[in-house]
């Protein structure tokens, strides 16, 4: 063989070893099939609405035959733009009573209503429902997502897949299963042994929950809002005694507050926080690990734990013109408890648990 | 020399066990977002500062963005720090000042020392709220993201946070697709695994936020550091204050298109780090002060990352020299292999990680570019090694440091 074929011959072997791993990335540098900036959320970034808002988009199209069904009474069906099948009902003020299901009780249709829905128990919906009265589900069912224009009702013992938004009063009977966002423009109302992830309203209630006033947390100003220059910094455990504390603390262990502690300050331990009855607090409580909240507490800032919350009856977060959020992955509260803002559990929310 | 080359070796091997740490845990471990649930809440007063040195193509994007953020607008005060601009940026910042008016308070800074640290420090005085917010002029904030970025401050221990920087201009070419992959794994794994093992996430001097007490307790800005951002990390954990890394609350940013400003903008980061690295790194390791071990052994991992690309780079040089001086036993062949094995093993630790950030972003033919790595790295090794090497030689004779705006490429914003 030619030794300068074979030299040429082995440079050629070489040079397409090197370039062959690059021929991918020529390729898409040439053809720039993913060179799109990454899609970030921006415009609807924490807005528990926006499954709300993009099915009321999307069912835009049926607003001239929901006005008239709603005044003929008359139920009409058809599809989609996208191929989803739909039925509007109509009423004359009556609200409507959904026929049985066509079969082995599962809707597979949107289904819109003009006026007050009442739907059957033991039903499967696999598509979502609107309804522009009130909304008035039986027990053991299963909704996909539901969309109410005044107050939704579910039944004792009813699963929501995605997403339900009322814009009135929001209440789930017993037991129920709760997986994806809820949320009211009103208030919320969960039943004992509910289950939830994401819960938002101006008020949400765990059971009956009285509401009490806290007067002299409204006469100051939020400690968020004001300068930390006495912030306590503490290595190992901490016990906060009863009566006022005025100042933020950090806590690099345990901490304790004891029954009737006034808190006026943010609050912060890396581990296992507990927090005896009747403990107020004007700022924000965080937990690295655990916390646990006894009974009849005031929490006005948000409420985080980064493992498990425990919440006892009595206790309430925020006030109706101060949202707040409570946020834990695991969270368990009991009934009584009221909470003016958001609730979110990330792995595991139960409701009405004893305490 | 062998002994050298033997730590050389162990130091790369540290940070190369150090990249799989943190990819393996971005992939499989517990991933921490404490804040980012809070979604209502008694939002405190916040200042927004916006550092603009001769930014008129990009200032009004940033204001006109920051205009329609869901933030209540009575506790809401964006400070455009206007730095002795020589350009249109003053007369767009008083455009907005009066379409939007009590929204904007401007800062315009006709003389002083020079530097980004510089600016945001005599900006102060306009700064009235525990709770500022910083922004470069180039970036465009989505509608949540000063609500993200003030939820952590909630946190008493908190003194900073940092979001995540998304590149904007990824397909102009191929550095900007490198940019890309880069970014992807300096942010959603290497920040995130820092977050999650409660190491130090770094404060970015960008899309970011600080608290005035934190600041005001660490002596302020240090306008006297090439790379306010970095030193700013170190001060607030030596005094307590933790760094919180937000990995949803994305904010985009143009990256540079040509190589000439990237060497430019790599260089200048490089520099800002080794300083802080000579003024905080013994302390931080052996000091008396308030970060925990395993802060103390990340932030000296951290703080060294830049001085790795020359020590690498003498680490080769000296693997050569122990083998054709036959110097060491086996004429140095294992302190050769040694280094062979990181090449190969220590650098797919690096595109491991570049490759998870790209599948964690859920996307799918940009993976096809990480051969190309090897140039950005290349480039990256050798600017970083002239910047050290420059730094050195300016110590040595006192030069003072010049400061170099990164050059932006977006047309004039009508």
């Amino acid at each position: 063989m030619n030794p300068y074929l074979g030299t040429c011959a082995l440079f050629l072997a070489a040079s397409a070893l090197v370039v062959l791993p690059l021929v991918p990335g020529l390729w898409e540098l040439h053809r720039k099939s993913d060179a799109a900036a990454l899609s970030v959320i921006q415009q609807h970034a924490g807005e528990i609405r926006y499954f709300a808002d993009s099915f009321r988009g999307y069912i835009k199209s049926l607003e001239p035959l929901l006005n008239e069904c709603g005044r003929s009474g008359r139920m009409v069906g058809g599809t989609m733009m996208d191929g989803t099948d739909y039925v509007v009902l109509g009423g004359r003020g009556e609200a409507l009573r959904l026929p049985a299901s066509p079969k082995d009780q599962d809707f597979q249709v949107l289904i819109a209503s003009a006026g007050d829905l009442l739907v059957p128990s033991q039903t499967a919906f696999s598509k979502d429902l609107y309804a522009r009265g009130r909304f008035l589900g039986g027990t053991d069912n299963t909704y996909r997502a539901i969309l109410g224009e005044r107050d939704i009702r579910l039944g004792d013992r009813s699963s929501v897949l995605r997403w339900v938004h009322a814009v009135g009063d929001f209440h789930a009977g017993t037991d129920c299963r709760l997986y994806g966002r809820v949320s009211s423009e009103h208030a919320i109302r969960l039943g004992a042994g509910c289950r939830f992830s994401r819960l938002h309203a101006p008020s949400i209630e765990i059971g009956e929950a009285p509401r009490v006033d806290s007067p002299w947390l409204r006469n100051r100003p939020s400690p968020a809002a004001e300068e930390h220059g006495a912030r306590v910094l503490h290595e190992g455990n901490f016990e906060i005694p009863a009566g006022l504390f005025e100042r933020s603390v950090v806590v690099r262990g345990q901490l304790h507050i004891r029954a009737g502690a006034r808190v006026y300050g943010n609050v912060k331990s890396w581990k296992d926080a507990v927090l005896e009855p009747g403990v107020w607090i004007k700022g924000s409580l965080i937990s690295a690990r655990n916390l646990v909240i006894g009974a009849n507490c005031r929490i006005h800032g948000p409420a985080i734990a980064e493992r498990q919350m425990l919440v006892a009856p009595g206790t309430q977060f925020g006030e109706a013109r101060h949202l707040t959020t409570v946020s834990a992955p695991k969270i368990e509260v009991a009934e009584g408890v009221r909470i003016f803002g958001s609730l979110w559990a990330r792995e595991h929310g139960q409701a009405g648990i004893r305490s | 020399m062998i002994y050298l080359l033997y730590f050389i070796v162990a130091l790369i091997c540290v940070y190369t066990l150090r990249h799989y740490w943190f990819t393996l845990n971005r992939l499989f471990g517990f991933q921490r977002h404490p804040y980012i649930d809070i979604d209502a809440a008694d939002w405190p007063p916040v200042t927004v500062l916006v550092a603009a040195h001769n930014e008129e193509k990009v200032i009004a994007n940033i204001l006109a963005a920051l205009m329609t953020v869901k933030y209540p607008e009575d506790k809401m005060l964006v400070v455009p720090v206007n730095d002795r601009s020589t350009d249109g940026t003053r007369t767009i910042i008083n455009e907005f000042v009066q379409r939007f008016p009590g929204r904007i308070r401007p800062f315009h800074r006709t003389g002083g020392k020079g530097g980004k640290a510089a600016a945001l420090k005599d900006a102060m005085e306009l700064v009235e709220t525990e709770i500022i917010l910083i922004f470069d002029a180039d970036y465009i904030p989505g509608a949540g993201l000063i609500r993200q970025l003030t939820a952590p401050f909630f946190d008493p221990e908190v003194g900073g946070v940092m979001g995540r920087v998304v590149p904007i201009n990824v397909g102009a070419n191929l550095l900007t697709r490198l940019l890309d992959l880069e970014r992807a794994g300096g942010y959603q794994v290497d920040q995130q695994a820092r977050m999650n093992l409660r190491l130090v996430p770094q404060h970015g001097g960008t899309v970011a936020g600080v608290r005035r007490s934190a600041l005001r307790e660490i002596g302020g800005w240090n306008d006297n550091s090439l790379t306010e951002d970095t030193d700013l990390t170190y001060r607030l954990l030596l005094y307590g204050w933790k760094m919180v890394y937000q990995n949803r609350s994305e904010c985009y940013e143009e990256v540079p298109e040509t190589w000439q400003v990237r060497r430019k903008q790599i260089m200048r980061w490089a520099k800002g780090h080794n300083q802080a690295m000579v003024t905080y790194g013994l302390h931080l390791l052996f000091g008396r002060h308030r970060a925990t071990l395993r802060e103390r052994i990340d932030g000296v991992l951290l703080l060294g990352v830049y001085i790795m690309a020359p020590v690498t780079l003498l680490g080769w040089m000296l693997a050569l020299a122990v083998f054709y001086q036959g110097i060491a036993p086996l004429h140095g062949i294992v302190a050769l292999l040694s280094l062979t094995a990181y090449a190969a093993i220590g650098n797919l630790a690096a595109f491991f990680e570049i490759a998870a950030a790209v599948k964690l972003d859920g996307n799918r033919q940009r993976i096809c570019l990480l051969p190309f790595l090897v140039l950005g790295f290349t480039v990256s090794i050798l600017s970083v090694s002239q910047a050290a090497v420059a730094q050195l030689k300016d110590a040595l004779t006192g030069a003072e440091f010049h400061w170099d705006k990164t050059e932006r490429f977006r047309k004039v914003a009508s």
